[in-house]
């Protein structure tokens, strides 16, 4: 645990001389991750971490740097998605409509980068109705034991979407199961190591660490951490404005 | 993708909203490579559409354009823009032969919708004819539908963007829309996106309005193909690298367009009280600094853009605390802000969130807020023409009165709808002398007592007083190519000599020199000039308001600072030589026009 702790110590260092004014604002608005998680209504993460040995390097968003320029989307889309050009295979053009990391812009201005928070209870791969093999002890859906990401044995997988439906009720729902197979599509590959998004973002808005489970909004839906900072960042005294 | 077009679809999508009918119209090769997209490619497809001069901007044959360019929707810095083309609803001639000539307009907006139209497998759109009730366009891929919307007329720009999108069911739609002052033909009308982001200039939303087209909404799976793929990945590289770190891209992010409010005003060359002096002395009020303590909650960027110059934000310890709406930029800052004297912050963010909910554009707003006042001032117009409105300097309540007026033509305000120019006509006492705009288009914020280069850029800009057009015939020719390309001007310098024309040459497969390059903003920019010409438009049309050459400055670092008249007209004789045009007419030269590959503008 102690490892997490610092890097969240400094994360919210960083957070503080960005802002500091703004930052104790939402310390004082009493917005904190208690608060968010119980809206969720779903087990609380920080009880598996304890009983967790192993945490992840996996990809934060720092949501006050982040400008929603959607950089991200375009070199995710480039670098997962290769193509072979002249029998070189070279990254893709950068469609954002494959990306793994979505940028979701809402009104008042807020930007949520949802990727996968490679969830250590993994409600995706409970959902997953396929018998584990009986060597690998993998279901259709499974966790590379290595890198922790999430992936997809294709042969196995019977399409029934059931793994983006618990994704999307219970977490970040970035699980988009693919328009013609129905597979599941959009987990998180961390690029081999080199996380593209992380190394292309032009605010540094983004990084490859071990997170806190406690940190705030981890596993949240975009939807819900963009109802949360609308209400901080925009409703000062809320008399008057957008603010519904 | 139809062969040999790299980095195009080679279709465009052409709407009827009489009929209701849509059609995928191939994009000629030749076009593409001589007009490229954005702005070019819009005023090719203009100049074949409307064929004889002198139609009404307003009716259903005028042609609205979301054009954007041939890098638009590649990841490529800044790529984000979208070029609206039709023709003008806000200009006229002096003594043309028709009576509802007009010229080209362009207005160039960021955000997402231009990457998003590439995405649905398309290099522009194109609007034609009228719909009987209100109506939307949803695109989505190759599937294209008018569908009602009637629910949502009248509805504010703020609002419907969110409730639009609950409608659509999907964040991934990229929208853009009219206010109430395009449903109501304010002429100065313009289309908003992401509720803030405008193409602001030149009556789009006017045009938009008369179509009975509230909003159109796209998403796209797909991209283009480029010509050489490895090439256009290490062009890519390099751009980004280009950006990385520079004091270009800090600035830009640091103040976005409103580090020019004080700089501007330290020089004398913006726009304040209707253009009479150049330097606002409450400027710091308004400026970058008190609006980054005050209103600025964060960094907003376009598609791909590492410079982020919008600031979202939220009126935070000033009058009208609570309000949620970007933060002045030069433009907005200076046109609702230092212009009619305001000072306010608070009240300033105020006007700015009513000018965007209502669709305007603040610039002709503004300015032609700040002529009445100053008529009110002079007394050639009393409290009764403004229907009771004190509209003194600096009186925040008073403009808001008038922002409600024009974007409802309540009143007065259906007069002031419909621009400076007509209203000095209604008015007279000379108020013509300081009717700030040229050809009908009012001019922005930047004012010329100090910087008659700036004159140029507004009497030669083609869609009327532009200050984005630029002060040289170089710098001129340049920008039309980046409105062309799909990538933001802002960014343009931070692309290095050779960026773009690398880029654009990866993409394309056609070799784009420096040469090529500039020869292809010159072609765009001599066939607006054609249009504009055919439709009646002359030498005297390119003319500045007299304010400039009678009233110098009385305050500020441009204290006394006048034009000359015979110099200013010296300058704009040698533009026009060195453009290859007639200096008596502004007509370009037959040679001109051969050497440039239009020679189909050239009567027979
Ligand atoms: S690249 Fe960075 S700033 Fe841009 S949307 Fe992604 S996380 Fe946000
Ligand atoms: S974010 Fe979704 S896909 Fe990723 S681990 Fe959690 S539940 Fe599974
Ligand atoms: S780490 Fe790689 S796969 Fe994961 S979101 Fe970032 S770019 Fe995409």
């Amino acid at each position: 645990m102690s490892k997490a702790r610092v890097i969240q110590a400094e994360w919210q260092n960083d957070m503080v001389s960005f802002s500091r004014r703004d930052f104790i604002k939402q310390v004082a608005a009493g917005g904190g991750a208690a608060i968010i998680l119980g809206n969720l209504g779903v087990l609380h993460l920080s009880s598996v971490m304890a009983e967790q040995a192993v945490t992840y390097r996996m990809i934060a968003v720092d949501l006050k740097k982040c400008t929603g320029c959607r950089t991200c989307e375009a070199v995710c889309s480039a670098y997962n998605h290769k193509q072979k050009v002249n029998g070189e295979l070279l990254n893709g053009l950068g469609n954002p409509y494959l990306t793994n990391i979505r940028v979701h812009g809402f009104n008042p201005d807020v930007d949520v980068p949802a990727v996968c928070a490679m969830c250590l209870d993994n409600p995706c791969i409970e959902a997953c109705p396929v018998e584990p093999h009986p060597e690998t002890g993998r279901k259709a859906l499974y966790r590379d034991e290595e890198t922790g990401t999430i992936r997809n044995d294709r042969k196995r997988c019977i399409a029934c979407g059931s793994c983006a439906e618990a994704c999307r009720a219970e977490r970040v729902g970035i699980i988009y199961p693919n328009p013609e197979t129905n597979k599941p599509e959009r987990m998180c590959t961390l690029c081999d190591g080199e996380p593209q998004c992380v190394k292309y973002c032009p605010y540094d808005a983004l990084s490859y660490m071990e997170i806190d489970l406690e940190r705030e909004f981890y596993g949240k839906s975009p939807e819900l951490i963009a109802e949360e900072l609308t209400r901080r960042w925009y409703a000062i005294d809320g008399k008057e404005g957008k603010n519904e | 993708m139809s062969k040999g077009m790299n980095g195009y679809h080679g279709v465009i999508l052409d709407i009827d909203l009489t009929s209701g009918k849509i059609n995928r119209k191939p994009v000629p090769v030749e076009d593409t490579a001589k007009f490229v997209g954005g702005r070019g490619l819009g005023m090719k497809i203009l100049w074949d559409r409307l064929k004889t001069p002198g139609i009404d901007a307003l009716s259903p044959e005028n042609p609205l354009m979301f054009m954007p360019g041939p890098l638009s929707g590649f990841p490529v810095p800044a790529s984000c823009r979208t070029c609206v083309v039709t023709k003008s609803p806000r200009t006229s001639a002096i003594a043309s032969e028709y009576p509802q000539a007009s010229t080209v307009s362009y207005s160039n907006m960021g955000g997402f919708f231009g990457p998003e139209i590439r995405f649905a497998g398309y290099d522009g759109m194109v609007i034609t004819g009228k719909a009987s009730s209100p109506v939307y366009v949803l695109i989505d891929d190759d599937k294209a539908e008018v569908r009602d919307a009637k629910k949502f007329w009248g509805m504010g720009t703020d609002e419907f963007d969110r409730k639009f999108i609950e409608e659509l069911g999907d964040r991934r739609f990229r929208t853009c829309y009219i206010g109430p002052a395009g449903e109501n033909l304010v002429s100065y009308a313009c289309i908003i996106n992401t509720a803030a982001r405008a193409a602001g200039r030149g009556g789009t939303g006017c045009v938009m309005g008369s179509k009975n087209l509230k909003a159109i909404a796209v998403r796209g799976t797909k991209m283009p193909d480029v010509a050489d793929h490895k090439q256009f990945l290490d062009f890519l590289e390099q751009a980004r690298e280009g950006f990385k770190g520079t004091d270009f891209t800090k600035g830009w992010r640091y103040g976005g367009t409103a580090r020019a409010l004080a700089w501007s005003s330290g020089r004398g060359s913006q726009a304040v009280r209707n253009f009479r002096e150049g330097t606002f002395a409450d400027i710091d009020k308004i400026g970058d600094e008190a609006a980054r303590q005050k209103t600025w909650i964060r960094d907003f960027a376009c598609y791909c853009c590492p410079l982020s110059c919008k600031k979202s934000g939220a009126v935070k310890t000033v009058s009208h605390t609570g309000l949620a709406h970007d933060g002045p930029e030069y433009e907005t800052g200076t046109m609702f802000g230092a212009n009619l004297l305001v000072s306010d912050l608070g009240g300033l963010m105020k006007e700015i969130s009513s000018g965007d909910d209502y669709g305007l554009d603040i610039i002709s707003t503004g300015n032609v807020i700040g002529f009445l006042m100053e008529n009110y001032e002079k007394g050639n117009i009393d409290r009764t023409f403004l229907d009771g409105i004190d509209l003194t300097w600096g009186n925040v309540d008073a403009v808001l009165k008038m922002i409600d007026k024009i974007a409802r033509r309540d009143g007065v305000g259906d007069m002031a709808s419909k621009g400076v120019k007509l209203l000095a006509e209604k008015i007279g006492s000379d108020s013509d002398k300081f009717a700030m705009h040229v050809k009908g288009h009012e001019l922005a914020a930047w004012n010329v007592h100090v910087d008659p280069g700036m004159g140029i850029s507004y009497v030669s800009s083609n869609r009327g007083a532009c200050h984005l057009n630029g002060r040289t015939l170089e710098e001129q020719n340049s920008n039309a190519m980046i409105d062309s390309t799909g990538v933001c001007l802002f960014a343009d310098y931070g692309f290095g000599e050779m960026g773009l024309q690398n880029l654009l040459t990866a993409v394309t497969g056609i070799e784009w020199t420096k040469e090529e390059y500039a020869k292809a903003g010159e072609r765009i920019f001599n066939l607006e000039r054609m249009f504009n010409f055919r439709e009646g438009f002359r030498r005297e049309d390119d003319t500045l308001p007299d304010r400039f050459f009678a009233e110098p400055l009385t305050v500020g670092p441009g204290q006394g600072a006048v034009l000359d008249r015979g110099e200013f007209t010296k300058m704009l004789d040698e533009y026009y030589e060195k453009r290859g045009w007639d200096p008596k007419t502004s007509k370009p030269t037959k040679a001109k026009l051969q050497n440039l590959g239009l020679s189909f503008t050239i009567e027979t």
